[in-house]
């Protein structure tokens, strides 16, 4: 093992980043993923109402922070997976996040000297109701009840760990969200933006948008 | 040290006609600053009215004369015909471009009349085989950016074959003049639908 | 024969290494842009290439051909827009012969984008891609690295600041087709203009649902040269000759003669 450097800061040249503030957040009835809409190629703004929320399966969503082209590689890889999968499963049964959330940790992990990549794994399915996973750079996974990342999530560590609660009601948790997100964006300059939600729940997708008017009180 | 495009040195240039096309090199050969030889043609033709200029690291020229000469010899047994301008062209660049991440240090020019329909055909490419298809005139080598100038200014379309000769040759020869690494002779080739006329131009031999 | 050769990549970053320059390729410092109106979508560019400070083509086409109704534009270096281009038009079309059905848009940014990523942005293709297919209209783009966006309006290339400055004013989710060419011309004459790396003219590509899609070349000539004042034809005889040679071209007539019956000794 020894002479393995992993350089996590370096990004290639003109890439395209997303410095970013994702996170998902477990409630009473499932999961909520949260993040800003911001992509940058160095200073300049690529893309204002990017979509970093990206569908994995029916209920299993991921939050994409760091390379765009990497995590949308990773994540693409992922949804193919989970579709041969997921095809050879009984009738009316669909895979777990757990089991999405180790798809994407066995990618990240293989191949860390390549990618780029913070993730945050979140879904609900019957078996285990809603659950977060977290799989930072250079792979490892983090089981969590809340997961917070991108350049954004620094600056909200204190105030989510303050104010986080066990089984919250779903407006509860999208109010929790929306404040931290309406945090980071404030103080990250390469977090901006609509925050953009995804709610999974037993009855499926609900997706949520708030405009800065709405969010910058 | 230097550029490889610019080591042997050594300048191009085709225009178009009224149903013609002229076709123009230097005949030098250098190492840096020392003259090598006086005589290193730069154009090679492919077929009756097709020609290929390279332009850059001597080496690569001469490798690419011998890939282009077996890849259209080859072509012709295939095809029974002599190749095509636009065909030679794509032919260029995809050999070029197979090169993408290790390139030959040329930056050929092709010019022919269509085999058929006689239609001048001129165009360039950049050493990784991009095409620059142009209706006028096409540059290259060490004193192409000399020779931009000389033929914006001098470039007139639809001239007969006589004026085409003297208006590539004067832009060529006063172009290398402002070029230490190009000159020491130069040749013009002037094709028109009946024959090729090829002249070896008087220039200063410092 | 088929593929990439990376014969010549040792010598040359050997070369390298010894302080040899590295080759600069022609690159298309560019405006391009897109924008979708009710009923389909546009693209626009200009015209220019470039080579480090020499414009090296005043009139070049960055608009390319995937399939009959997907057109994309393309900045970054010049080659591989169009070999990247060509190659996924190519597989695009035994894609669409291999199933039977109409080429889509997502289908030639899957190719794009994982061709893209797998060069890891050796490749510097930047790609807005547009295109009708049987699921409407739709507008996206691709960066070198294998990134994708989608967006009801885009700019990419070193215009693209004063391109987008353009449409983040003028644009509007219900354009007319009319009003949709307009805004995208206009974004292409604000990098033609306050781009260095762009000029010359602006190209469109309209794609309409259930209508073919309509290239317009050289839609906007801003840039015409003037006609010279004063012509610079030399005298027949102005340049010294020191030998000549003539090689006549003759055209070779092939008749077919044609008889009734061959004459073969059939008797031994």
């Amino acid at each position: 093992m020894n002479g393995i450097k992993v350089d996590i800061n370096h990004l290639k040249k003109g890439e395209v980043n997303l410095g970013t503030s994702i996170m998902a957040v477990k409630f009473q009835d499932g999961v909520i993923l949260g993040a800003d809409s911001r992509t940058t190629t160095g200073s300049y703004i690529a893309n204002r109402v990017t979509d970093k929320l990206t569908q994995i399966h029916d209920t299993i969503y991921c939050c994409r922070s760091g390379s765009a082209a990497d995590t949308q590689a990773v994540a693409d890889m992922v949804k193919y997976y989970l579709q041969i999968y997921a095809a050879q499963l009984p009738p009316n049964e669909t895979p777990t996040t757990e089991i999405a959330a180790n798809v994407f940790q066995e990618i990240c992990y293989n191949n860390k000297d390549n990618l780029t990549a913070g993730i945050i794994c979140a879904g609900y399915d019957k078996k285990n109701g809603g659950s977060v996973y977290s799989i930072p750079i250079g792979g490892s996974i983090h089981k969590q009840d809340y997961a917070i990342a991108g350049s954004g999530s620094t600056f909200i560590y204190g105030w989510c760990n303050e104010n986080f609660k066990q089984g919250m009601q779903k407006d509860e948790c999208v109010d929790f969200i929306k404040t931290a997100l309406s945090e980071a964006i404030k103080w990250d300059g390469s977090s901006g933006g609509v925050i953009r939600m995804v709610i999974l729940t037993e009855k499926g997708v609900e997706r949520l948008i708030f405009y800065p008017d709405e969010y910058q009180k | 040290m230097s550029d490889p495009f610019s080591i042997n040195g050594g300048s191009a240039v085709a225009m178009v006609g009224k149903d013609c096309i002229a076709i123009a090199s230097d005949l030098r050969l250098g190492n840096q600053s020392l003259g090598v030889s006086n005589n290193f043609e730069k154009i090679f033709g492919f077929g009756d009215k097709c020609f290929l200029g390279l332009t850059g690291l001597a080496t690569d020229v001469l490798t690419l004369k011998e890939t282009f000469r077996f890849k259209t010899n080859l072509y012709k047994l295939r095809e029974e015909r002599s190749i095509e301008p636009e065909t030679l062209a794509n032919l260029v660049s995809s050999t070029l471009y197979e090169r993408r991440f290790g390139p030959y240090f040329v930056s050929p020019i092709v010019a022919g009349l269509g085999h058929k329909d006689n239609k001048p055909f001129i165009c360039g490419f950049d050493s990784i085989g991009c095409i620059d298809f142009a209706k006028d005139f096409i540059v290259s080598g060490t004193a192409s950016d000399q020779l931009y100038g000389m033929c914006e200014s001098l470039y007139e379309p639809d001239l007969e074959p006589e004026q085409l000769f003297e208006t590539i040759s004067q832009a060529l020869l006063n172009a290398v003049d402002r070029d230490a690494l190009s000159g020491w002779g130069a040749v013009v080739y002037i094709v028109t639908k009946d024959k090729v006329v090829k002249r070896v131009l008087k220039t200063r031999q410092d | 024969m088929a593929g990439l050769n990376f014969e010549n990549y040792q010598r040359n970053s050997y070369l390298s290494t010894k302080g040899f320059a590295t080759p600069r390729a022609t690159s298309t410092g560019t405006t391009i842009v897109g924008c979708k109106f009710p009923g389909g979508v546009v693209i626009a560019a200009d015209t220019r290439a470039t080579s480090g400070p020499i414009v090296a083509d005043k009139n070049c086409e960055k608009l390319h051909r995937l399939a009959p109704k997907i057109w994309c534009a393309g900045a970054g270096t010049a080659a591989d827009t169009e070999m990247v281009t060509q190659l996924i038009a190519s597989n695009l079309e035994l894609h669409a012969l291999s199933q039977n059905r109409e080429p889509r848009v997502i289908t030639a940014l899957t190719m794009l984008k994982q061709h893209l990523f797998k060069y890891q942005g050796h490749l510097g293709a930047y790609l807005i891609c547009a295109g009708v297919d049987p699921t409407g209209a739709h507008l996206l783009s691709v960066q070198a690295h294998g990134s994708t966006d989608i967006g009801k309006y885009q700019s990419l290339g070193s215009g693209s600041l004063a391109a987008m400055a353009v449409l983040e004013t003028n644009f509007r989710e219900d354009l007319t087709k009319e009003e949709a060419i307009k805004l995208c011309a206009d974004a292409i004459e604000a990098g033609i203009w306050n781009d260095l790396g762009s000029g010359s003219n602006v190209d469109v590509c309209v794609m309409e649902v259930g209508k073919d899609a309509e290239l317009y070349r050289n839609y906007l000539t801003p840039n015409v040269r003037s006609q010279k004042a004063r012509s610079y034809k030399f005298a027949p005889g102005t340049t010294a000759i020191l030998r000549e040679s003539v090689r006549d071209i003759l055209d070779v007539e092939e008749t077919v003669v044609s008889f009734d019956q061959m004459e073969v000794d059939t008797e031994a």
